[in-house]
């Protein structure tokens, strides 16, 4: 009993000692934390102007009905699945050097988690029926809803990345070691990281009617591409990190190679099989090629031209390319101006690749033949980048408190002493 | 929580169903039937359906389509169009300079298939297929996530903007419990389009003509709407 509220007492005072180093920061630090909140005060404010009018606000209509929002949602759980390349390395093989910078992956996959969920919340008609989708207090479609399973993956994910750096930060803060227990759920989050992307790619490709989706390839690539494009922007946060903080020693150089290694491997095998979705719809050249040839080089239907994707698609296999040559080469890979280039060009090559022209091309032409184009309305961005700035308002926060910790900079007073 | 009354009626409901005999062979299942060769492309059915179900201005829960094939540099061309779903009729057409080997009007709606990719996805078991084969949606349990809008091949599902929830045809499903046809099936002036339960004499005979149609059969969907005189365009 005693024990136990030992125990409570101190994580009490670690959670109290988190937030206070979460709000204590030189003036950059605040300048930055200011500027996000700036952001989601204006995505607050254009998603309740949204609530009060309707998704007819959003440029969605019922010929493409999903768009920016699914659109985000899809690139960041593959963001949020791509921690498991710093996680698996370090506890499966061993890898030292990610010994640091693994709490960088575990709290990105809880920010892009968040970034994903809020994207969601955006997407639906009808908010506050939400529950309907939750076990025990709802009426789930389980198993046959993929949106269920994606539910249920997503959140478990954000428990396991929440509960593992958590308890290992709560330790070192009072000074004492992990206990062996979270080993399994550090080995769960292995495959739970894969199983996330999985699921979110069958919500596509289970869909019949919609056979730019309907490809068995579409899970191999989600994963390809988020391998891809998760450790790209995990190496901007390290090269920030490094250049702005006093958490610059713990980040080797080394870290930041393998993770571009990584970056590049994941980026050709993504490319490959690209090449294989082309080859296969263009040379049997169904009707089905009609969604990516609209992707690609527009369609003309009874005198209109509709190309809105083709340059979002061309400059987005343009970066990707570009990015692939910035780090073959060692020198460029090796130097961090050029290698932050590539890894830009990388993130938002895959972004415009698996958002925007993954999404909207299902939709074109509709399933009774009809040709409508989606452009997001202004609203839409403003709420996207609210969701946007909240995630990473929450990354910073933790990021901050995990680094003062890691780095032992606070202890609880009565730390390895009793 | 369920009262006591509540709770006590379908005990007895339960009690009736397990000590009936397994019910007579005739079917309940109802099906559509459309002669593509009657339609007039009049718009009755739009408008009628629009009336009867409160459907949205810009929304249709059925439309008519207009399909004209013609001869091009040797081989045929199809060329679509549904003007406003077809609600106000359709506009004379000029093809004086083309060959045209077939032109007919196809009335669409929800197939009610009998295994509906739309009741699938759904996360919340908001749509469900009825014993009678009617596809229908709860209004009031849909959370409006859209899932349904892509997985159906028909485009018969659109999002009802001041609901902010997902609506489709329900085969009129409040008249045919009343035993009245659809509004669409009533106010048809040529017989174009035929609604009955699947073993009705005239239903019957319908389905045994051997060129009888149902649109992407591929997908294994089995649509409820079938059609007579249409050709491999329509799809």
């Amino acid at each position: 009993m005693k024990n136990i509220l030992r125990e409570i007492r101190y994580f009490l005072d670690f959670v109290f000692a988190s937030i206070k180093i979460a709000l204590t920061g030189d003036r950059r630090y605040y300048v930055w934390l200011a500027s996000l909140v700036m952001l989601v005060v204006l995505g607050t404010y254009a998603y309740i102007y949204q609530l009060m009018h309707g998704l007819i606000v959003t440029g969605m209509r019922d010929q493409v009905s999903w768009g920016l929002y699914i659109s985000n949602f899809t690139f960041f759980v593959g963001v949020a699945a791509s921690a498991v390349l710093i996680v698996a390395p370090l506890y499966l093989y061993n890898y030292r050097e990610f010994e640091y910078i693994v709490t960088f992956g575990e709290f990105l996959a809880v920010a892009a988690l968040i970034i994903a969920l809020t994207n969601v919340l955006a997407d639906v008609g009808r908010v506050e029926r939400l529950w309907h989708m939750f076990p025990l207090i709802g009426t789930p479609n389980w198993p046959d809803s993929m949106l269920v399973w994606d539910v249920l993956v997503l959140n478990g994910y954000l428990f396991l990345n929440l509960l593992i750096p958590g308890y290992k930060l709560y330790k070192k803060y009072i000074g004492l070691e992990p206990s062996n227990w979270i080993k399994f759920f550090i080995f769960l989050s292995i495959p739970w990281a894969i199983s996330i992307h999985t699921v979110t790619a069958f919500i596509y490709a289970g869909l019949s009617a919609r056979p730019y989706w309907n490809t068995a390839l579409m899970a191999p690539r989600f994963i390809a591409s988020a391998f891809t494009s998760g450790p790209a922007i995990m190496i901007l946060v390290l090269l920030v990190i490094r250049k702005y903080t006093f958490y610059r020693k713990y980040i080797s150089e080394k870290a930041i190679e393998t993770l571009a290694q990584i970056t590049l491997i994941a980026m050709l095998v993504n490319l490959f099989l690209l090449l294989s979705e082309l080859y296969t719809v263009f040379y049997s050249a169904t009707i089905h090629q009609v969604s990516l040839k609209y992707l690609f080089f527009g369609l003309e239907h009874n005198g209109k031209v509709y190309a809105a994707l083709k340059p979002i698609a061309w400059l987005s296999l343009f970066m990707q390319i570009t990015s692939v040559a910035l780090l073959l080469y060692p020198k460029t890979r090796r130097n961090f101006k050029t290698l932050a280039a590539a890894c830009s060009l990388n993130a938002i090559g895959i972004w415009l690749e698996k958002g925007m022209g993954l999404v909207v091309p299902g939709f074109v032409p509709t399933p009774i033949g009809e040709i409508w184009e989606y452009m997001p309305s202004f609203m839409e961005w403003v709420i996207v980048a609210g969701t946007v700035a909240w995630g990473f308002l929450v990354y910073t926060l933790m990021l901050k408190v995990a680094k003062t910790i890691e780095a032992g900079l606070a202890r609880h007073p009565k730390a390895g002493k009793e | 929580m369920i009262s006591r009354r509540e709770f006590l009626k379908s005990g007895i409901k339960l009690a009736i169903i397990l000590t009936l005999p397994v019910s007579s062979a005739k079917s309940e299942k109802y099906v559509y039937v459309i002669d593509a060769s009657r339609c007039i492309g009049c718009g009755s059915c739009v408008r009628a359906c629009r009336e009867e179900n409160n459907v949205p201005e810009g929304k249709y829960r059925t439309w008519v389509e207009r399909y004209v094939v013609y001869m091009n540099e040797g081989i045929e061309e199809v060329y679509v169009e549904s003007p406003e779903g077809g609600e106000h009729g359709f506009e004379d057409l000029d093809f004086s300079d083309k060959e045209v080997l077939r032109a007919y009007f196809v009335p669409k709606l929800c197939m009610h298939c009998e295994k509906p990719p739309c009741v699938k996805v759904c996360p919340v078991n908001a749509t469900w297929l009825t014993d009678d084969g009617f596809v229908l949606i709860d209004e009031d349990h849909c959370i409006g996530c859209k899932y349904c809008i892509q997985a159906c091949p028909y485009g018969a599902r659109y999002f009802h903007e001041e609901k902010h929830v997902v609506d489709k045809c329900t085969w009129c499903y409040h008249r045919v419990k009343r035993g009245m046809k659809p509004a669409c099936v009533h106010v048809c002036p040529t017989g174009a389009r035929i609604f009955g339960k699947i073993d009705d004499k005239e239903i019957e005979e319908r389905l045994r003509d051997p060129t009888i149609k149902i649109l992407k059969p591929e997908l294994n969907t089995r649509p409820k709407v079938f059609y007579q005189k249409i050709g491999w365009e329509v799809w």
